[in-house]
């Protein structure tokens, strides 16, 4: 009997099915009884209907430390009838698709309202199979469709031996459909009830005491959050204090506009969903000149859209967070599958030169603490601070305890702001010269302290100049800040483990819970490595990088994109040769690929290892040394 | 806003500190919507502090260096974006976006019709030359006003007339005058700082170095007054004004069409520490657990 351990995945047609309303209610079950909750490869697509959709879920005892690979506990498949859009039958899609993954004693739970799928190979793996006519009970017997996936909601939890006598799901009902009245609960239950039933039927009917799994409920202390790294941001976003958030809707960053639209209002701020990503852009430039803190949010081909505007905001001075929720790219690439394409972008991007500063979520602890850091150097650098994320953490979910959020809000400072009474006469200049590179900021509406600012060259006035030694000076001036920032603000990268003598891996963004994941399966075979961490990109504080890779025996480079972008940085800016270990298919790094990578590049004679889904255990396509 | 007095006159007076070089061209069509500009916010009664200039990519765009008042210079087509932006954030201050028929119509087009959409409370004034003086006498969106065409070829197509874009797209003010009566510009302009939602002033502000057709002289000749008669707030009499105005070879001048509105006020958004502490989280918390 496994306890508290499982990956569960729920299977269907996009929106017909809603495959995440039967992971969101499981997921708020497990967590409100203590268990921990990871969702962080979100399967869907760039259609509205009919294809096919996927929701990993990993249920444990502790908290996990990835989602491992894509080995499979219980499947669950929710389609009921053949697609006729589709050649291949949709049930057997889900059961073709992800039914290798089940592992040999697992289970498979199936809608056979259309027709009985032949599992003959299946069962042979013994791997239990549970067909269970959902829709049919929920159109014929309780005559509500809808309550087809709460029968299979209630089929689950008989699986799983979980929450028998419906306390922790009658209160989730009540809690989300009591205001429509009782019966909607009432008829819920029963629909569960009926998928327990035509489970003990099986049950009975193949002499089977459990399927072998059972989740029991641990005491937990503290009341838990199950969100997203796109609310994880959204949240940090306001209670660091940002009031003006504009946005255009694009995948993935869409559910932050959302999020913040129905939050941001009761802070007292306000929300715009621009016409365009470029006018969304200067409305916050606008926002933040009138001294609030603002923020656009974005995926590559909308932060593409941008630039032009992210170069004024360097140039004027005015302090602006980007979120970039990356996927895969380039032009419109794939909306729903995820990249770390952007960090070029995000340093590099931009006719001349601007001070910027990019920090990179690895988590959605990070997603929300570095929202934090982000309006923080913005306000205090008065410049674009980039905030990335990537597909797998925006739409990924995950239980933490509610302390995590109140210990890391962090009290709010507005830095550099000019008030009224710090104003004499006439003698306010927006560009001031001064040692940091940072000058007073006015606001507007601040008698006295009248600004002047222009994206067009200027002296310290504001105004207009072409006059080569005021150009020097406040080019070097606008510059100085970063500077300021490697000195006050920049942050070492993280490390996990000594890195003397060992292979360094190194790594940002969503790809750091499979990488401490791999390094632990390579302890495990007797290879020890050393994890180097990026959150603080650029600019890229070399003081503090460049000693401990020194330390390491080899440095391999762990990224989602096609070059290996950071590796890039690291060489540029560090001098050291780097391997790498990279991936781009759009299906998030598994520990297996990262495992497999490292274990290649170890063994010599590669240099480059680009690993793909289908042998997530080794390489597909390597690049031997001197090439 | 409080109404004009000898103290904001003389706040007004002075120039942007320090005193910038002006730099348009002798005789520029801009220079009297300059004297207008600071003769309209002396008469609605508001400091400089209480202003942003939003400029443009132009020569428009330096007319917010040559007088007093918060002044912000964006990318070529962006004044109207910033300005949305921050009158979102302080419903009180008194936005004017000053661009050209340029940085509107063409780069600023899509920016243009969504603002009039949005109608914030805000003006812009659009100082329409009919040409792309700063880089030297290209066509803009406006080139051709009033001149006969034998075709209109995919290279020089027919001009875009603001006026009645504004008026399709939402505007609820939209008014035209002429730099070279700073007088009546100045009234126009006043009016429309005070109107409650989105005000554009197509201004008619010869360039006298790369439009030889639209000159002052000709502009004198081709354009009225708007009879007093004229019912504003009617859109059947707008449209009908215009083309009355058409027929008879000659522009409108003063508030063609006018709606009343009722904007729904909106708190200044949260600026300072005090403002921002002891933000409480539970709300959101609540929506996860």
């Amino acid at each position: 009997m496994v306890v508290n351990n499982l990956k569960l995945l729920v299977g269907g047609v996009q929106l017909r099915d809603a495959v995440t309303t039967v992971t969101d209610i499981l997921g708020k079950l497990f967590m409100r009884a203590g268990l921990h909750v990871l969702a962080m490869e979100r399967g869907y697509a760039s259609t509205i209907y009919g294809a096919h959709q996927f929701d990993p879920l990993v249920v444990s005892a502790s908290a996990p430390l990835s989602y491992g690979d894509d080995r499979t506990d219980i499947l669950v498949a929710l389609e009921h009838d053949a697609n006729p859009d589709s050649s291949i039958q949709p049930n057997r899609d889900t059961i073709l698709r992800h039914g290798k993954n089940l592992k040999e004693g697992g289970v498979l739970i199936y809608d056979n309202s259309a027709e009985t799928v032949e599992t003959g190979e299946l069962q042979a793996r013994g791997i239990k199979v549970f067909p269970l006519p959902a829709r049919r009970i929920a159109q014929r017997e309780l005559k509500l469709e809808v309550t087809k996936n709460t029968i299979v909601t209630g089929a689950l939890l008989r699986l799983l031996e979980f929450d028998m006598d419906y306390v922790l799901f009658g209160a989730y009902l009540e809690g989300r459909f009591l205001s429509k009245g009782r019966g909607v609960v009432d008829i819920n239950l029963e629909a569960a009830r009926r998928g327990r039933a035509a489970v003990e039927e099986i049950l009975s009917g193949n002499g089977w005491e459990s399927v072998g799994y059972r989740l029991e409920p641990q005491p937990s202390a503290e009341p838990n959050l199950l969100l997203t790294g796109n609310e994880a941001v959204a949240m940090g976003s306001i209670l660091a204090g940002c009031r003006f958030y504009s946005g255009y809707p694009i995948t993935p960053a869409t559910s932050i506009l959302e999020f913040l639209d129905v939050h941001m209002p009761r802070y007292g701020g306000r929300v715009l969903q621009g016409q365009n990503e470029r006018e969304s852009m200067r409305a916050a430039i606008g926002a933040s000149i009138a001294g609030v803190r603002s923020a656009v949010g974005s995926s590559g081909p909308g932060i593409s859209l941008k630039i032009e505007e992210l170069g004024l905001a360097g140039a004027t001075e005015t302090p602006l967070v980007i979120i970039d929720t990356q996927r895969a790219g380039p032009a419109t690439g794939m909306p729903t599958k995820s990249e770390q394409g952007d960090l070029a972008m995000a340093i590099y991007a931009g006719h001349g030169e601007i001070p910027r500063i990019v920090l990179s979520a690895g988590t959605i602890e990070e997603c929300y603490s570095l929202a934090f850091e982000a309006f923080d150097l913005a306000d205090k650098y008065q410049c674009p601070v980039f905030l990335l994320s990537d597909l797998t953490l925006t739409d990924g979910r995950q239980n933490l305890p509610q302390s995590f959020f109140t210990e890391n809000q962090k009290p709010i400072v507005r830095h550099g702001l000019v008030r009224a009474s710090d104003v004499r006469g006439d003698g306010y200049h927006r560009f001031e010269m001064t040692e940091s590179g940072i000058s007073p900021r006015s606001i507007v509406g601040t008698p006295d302290a009248i600004f002047k600012v222009s994206g067009t060259e200027h002296d310290e006035t504001g105004l207009i100049t072409t006059d080569p030694s005021k150009r020097k000076a406040i080019f070097e001036k606008r510059m100085r800040k970063m500077q300021t920032y490697l000195k006050e603000d920049a942050k070492p990268p993280q490390v996990f483990g000594s890195p003397d003598g060992v292979p360094l891996l190194i790594g940002w963004g969503s790809t750091k819970m499979p990488l401490l994941d791999a390094q632990a399966r390579l302890r495990a075979e007797g290879i020890d490595t050393c994890l180097i961490y990026f959150t603080h990109i650029w600019p890229f504080p070399v003081h503090l990088v460049q000693p401990l890779l020194r330390q390491g025996s080899m440095l391999i480079v762990v990224e989602q994109n096609y070059a290996g972008q950071l590796a890039d940085v690291i060489q540029q800016e560090c001098l050291v040769e780097t391997r790498r270990v990279l991936k781009y298919n759009g299906r998030p790094f598994y520990t297996a690929d990262i495992a497999g990578g490292v274990r290649q590049v170890l063994a010599g004679g590669t240099r480059v290892v680009r690993v793909g889904e289908e042998a997530p255990d080794a390489a597909i396509e390597t690049v031997p040394e001197g090439d | 806003m409080s109404a004009a007095s000898p103290e904001t006159a003389r706040l007004w007076e002075k120039n942007a500190f320090p005193r910038h070089r002006i730099q348009w061209c002798p005789g520029c069509g801009d220079f009297g919507v300059l004297a207008a500009l600071k003769t309209a916010l002396v008469r609605i009664g508001v400091s400089p502090h209480e202003v942003l200039l939003v400029g443009g990519i132009g020569c428009s765009g330096q007319t917010r260096n040559y007088l007093n008042g918060n002044g912000f210079h964006g990318t070529h087509g962006g004044p109207l974006g910033y300005a949305l932006g921050a009158k979102m954030a302080v419903p009180d201050l008194t936005v004017i976006a000053l661009a050209g028929d340029g940085d509107t119509l063409a780069i600023g087009m899509e920016s243009f019709i969504h603002v009039c959409r949005r109608d914030p409370a805000m003006t812009l004034i659009m100082m329409n030359n009919g040409v792309y003086g700063l880089t030297r006498g290209q066509d803009s969106p406006t080139t051709g006003l009033g001149q006969i065409m034998e075709e209109h070829t995919e290279e020089h197509p027919p001009f875009v007339d603001p006026a009645r874009l504004a008026i399709t797209a939402g505007a609820t003010f939209v008014a035209q005058s002429f730099s070279g009566d700073p007088k009546h510009c100045a009234e126009i302009y006043a009016q429309a700082f005070r109107h409650p939602g989105f005000a554009m002033v197509n201004d008619f502000s010869p360039c006298v170095t790369y439009n030889k057709f639209n000159t002052s002289g000709w502009y004198r000749e081709h354009s009225e007054h708007i009879p007093d008669g004229h019912d504003a707030s009617d859109k059947a009499a707008a449209w009908a004004l215009l083309d009355d105005f058409d027929r008879r070879g000659k522009l409108p001048l003063g508030v063609i069409y006018r709606a009343p509105r009722h904007k729904k006020a909106h708190a200044r958004l949260p600026v300072w520490e005090e403002e921002l502490a002891g933000i409480d989280p539970e709300p959101m918390f609540s929506v996860f657990r």
